[in-house]
């Protein structure tokens, strides 16, 4: 009877899971504002070439095209944006759009489920526009992202 | 009954790597993306943030915030981030008509272990309410982008036609590094 007692605490406390994991904490956080499919998928190369100058545009084609936006921190982690100062339109919206690849420091709330991060930024404590210049590495990436000049 | 007792947390401990196989039944077309994996489900249409912070909003947010899927089986709130259009659009707009509805869905999921977070992340290539027979495919996007960009109609790819996106590249150019910067990476790169 015992353990049968116990399993079923063991259940109910394994069910209970995703509740708790959802309850946020406070940080401070500083990262790039990233397009998460590109950096997730690899369908444009490896997680070093899909951020920065040289994915800039693409960045941008993402964000508007409502594809979610992260902050990868220099933990190396990602952090799916929910909200930026208030503005909750994570799909497509213009705050994200306006911070593109730029390195922010975000003060909020982080929130953890299902093995991904959560975060309602309160506050960008300091906008430090883009600071990864890796074309100089990447160019750009990808390739079309820019036409090629008409002579 | 200690067997039994051993047997059940064991499953309990075990279930989130059990559960990570979806492909039974799916039909999902490959994008030959390194950690894909077909995932056909069942779940209910959430909007992520009313989900993980509780605030929430009518209808999913209209469109304007990214919806997600809560795994029937196992509670796991999965992540689309892209639909089936080849391109750069999320999923929001294609599950917007399902939100609150219980549905099957069908595509692929993105597990790299080699990247932090890769998790649970997935591609919606087509989406049903539980009992219908019709798909729907996740394709919408872009007809929703031209009904609400009526002055940006042309040729080319959407993308290459958004005015916002538009208006930041004529602003910073395409590194986002300034105008002067941009001309001449782009000299460099086309030289």
């Amino acid at each position: 009877m015992r353990q049968t007692v116990q399993a079923a605490t063991l259940l109910a406390a394994a069910l209970a899971a995703p509740a708790s994991a959802a309850e946020g904490e406070r940080i401070q956080i500083t990262g790039e504002i990233i397009d998460t499919w590109c950096y997730f998928s690899g369908v444009m190369g490896g997680p070093d070439a899909v951020v920065g100058s040289a994915h800039h545009t693409c960045a941008l084609w993402c964000s508007a095209g409502g594809i979610p936006v992260g902050l990868l921190g220099e933990d190396g982690e990602v952090y799916m944006v929910l909200k930026i100062e208030g503005d909750d339109e994570n799909a497509s919206g213009d705050t994200n759009l306006n911070l593109a690849s730029h390195e922010i420091t975000a003060d909020g709330m982080l929130y953890k489920r299902d093995g991904l991060n959560y975060l309602v930024v309160e506050q960008v404590v300091t906008d430090h526009g883009i600071t990864n210049l890796n074309h100089e590495d990447y160019g750009v990436v990808p390739g079309f992202a820019i036409p090629e000049p008409k002579p | 009954m200690r067997v039994l007792t051993t047997s059940l947390a064991l499953a309990l401990l075990a279930s989130p790597a059990m559960a990570a196989d979806f492909s039974e039944g799916s039909t999902a077309k490959s994008w030959n993306l390194y950690a894909e994996a077909p995932a056909f489900f069942e779940a209910k249409v959430v909007d992520i943030t009313c989900e993980i912070t509780g605030d929430c909003t009518d209808n999913c947010g209209g469109g304007s915030r990214q919806i997600g899927l809560l795994r029937a089986a196992d509670g796991v709130l999965v992540f689309p981030n892209k639909n089936a259009q080849s391109g750069f659009q999320g999923a929001a707009v294609d599950l917007l008509p399902f939100c609150g509805k219980t549905v099957e869905v069908d595509g692929l999921l993105i597990k790299d272990e080699d990247i932090q977070g890769a998790a649970n992340i997935y591609q919606v290539q087509k989406i049903r309410e539980t009992g219908a027979q019709e798909w729907t495919k996740a394709n919408t996007w872009t007809k929703a982008w031209e009904a609400k960009h009526p002055e940006a109609a042309g040729k080319g790819p959407w993308f290459r036609r958004d005015p916002r996106v538009n208006a930041h590249i004529a602003q910073t150019g395409h590194f986002g590094l300034g105008l002067e910067k941009d001309a001449e990476l782009i000299k460099e790169l086309f030289e």
